[in-house]
């Protein structure tokens, strides 16, 4: 099951007219129309901001990347491809905020294995993120929560779909051995 | 076998990670809305490929310009000035400009006499 909440009519890969109308209106310098844009992307970039640098930075990486997107709206040549282009910018944005958050990210215990059979466990799932590679976290992501295919991903990331196929199972590979107890 | 158990405990932190992610965020979309449209600049602005095209042309327009009028050193543009200056030569004379001071002239004959001189 993949998480898809974001307004009707906002697909996150797909093409949608009322994107593409919101785009062209903020391109004409409807400033309401990029806040509608923010409302419906809001809780899909927070989610996946939260997978590559964590809850406390998550939604001002997001906020941050947003006013970027606005400024480089122009520069999009596809108005009804908003969605991966503003993740893409968002995903760039965890890269850099990661980059300075290298070494202050507190690894916390990881759970007992039989923990993770226990719905009700409280394990947060950034405890064994936080130990991959920040390219690694956002494959998982896209492809876990978004259901994302590897051709969609790829250029979201900026790598091509056999690099997502590797990140994905060294990432799958890396979880197993965190939660078994062997670190990285 | 250990690759069934990894492939299992990825597979239930993947579900993990899904019941994680359908958190709803701690800003919620309309107030994230309200902050992020209040630290937009003015307008969108469109990729200045023209202005960088005008600027790029403006320098390659100053180099030019401070190429052609800086002092050029010794020797350059000589052959002008030597095509200026010069005699009109026959068309059996060879002439050789060694330096600015020197230019060494052949005159080819048909009896095999070579007439020659430095100036």
């Amino acid at each position: 099951m993949a998480v898809h909440e974001t307004a009707p009519g906002v697909a996150l890969m797909g093409v949608d007219a009322t994107t593409a109308d919101l785009v062209q209106a903020a391109l004409d310098g409807s400033r309401d129309a990029f806040g509608s844009l923010v409302e419906s992307h809001w809780d899909r970039l927070v989610r996946l901001a939260r997978s590559v640098v964590g809850d406390a930075d998550a939604e001002d990486v997001v906020q941050d990347s947003l006013v970027v997107a606005w400024t480089r709206l122009a520069g999009l040549s596809d108005p009804q491809r908003f969605g991966p282009w503003v993740s893409r910018i968002v995903f760039r944005r965890c890269l850099r905020a990661n980059h300075r958050q290298r070494g202050r990210i507190a690894l916390e215990a990881i759970p007992e294995p039989s923990r993770w059979c226990d719905p009700e466990a409280s394990v947060s799932a950034w405890q064994v993120l936080a130990r991959l590679a920040p390219r690694q976290r956002a494959v998982l992501h896209l492809t876990a929560v978004e259901g994302m295919t590897d051709a969609e991903i790829a250029p979201l990331l900026g790598i091509t779909p056999a690099s997502v196929r590797a990140h994905r199972r060294r990432a799958r590979a890396g979880v197993a051995r965190i939660i078994r107890g062997g670190g990285r | 076998m250990k690759t069934r158990d990894d492939e299992e405990l990825a597979r239930s932190f993947e579900e993990r990670l899904r019941i994680s992610a359908g958190r709803p965020a701690a800003i919620p979309a309309g107030v994230a809305r309200t902050r992020v449209l209040a630290r937009l600049p003015e307008v969108s602005q469109p990729v200045p490929w023209l202005r960088l095209t005008a600027a790029a042309a403006l320098v390659v327009v100053l180099i030019v310009a401070v190429w052609l009028g800086s002092p050029r050193p010794a020797g350059e543009g000589r052959s002008r000035e030597v095509d200026a200056f010069a005699p009109a030569l026959d068309p059996n004379v060879v002439m050789w400009v060694l330096d600015s001071r020197t230019t060494v002239y052949f005159v080819l004959s048909r009896d095999g006499s070579e007439n020659r001189g430095v100036s």
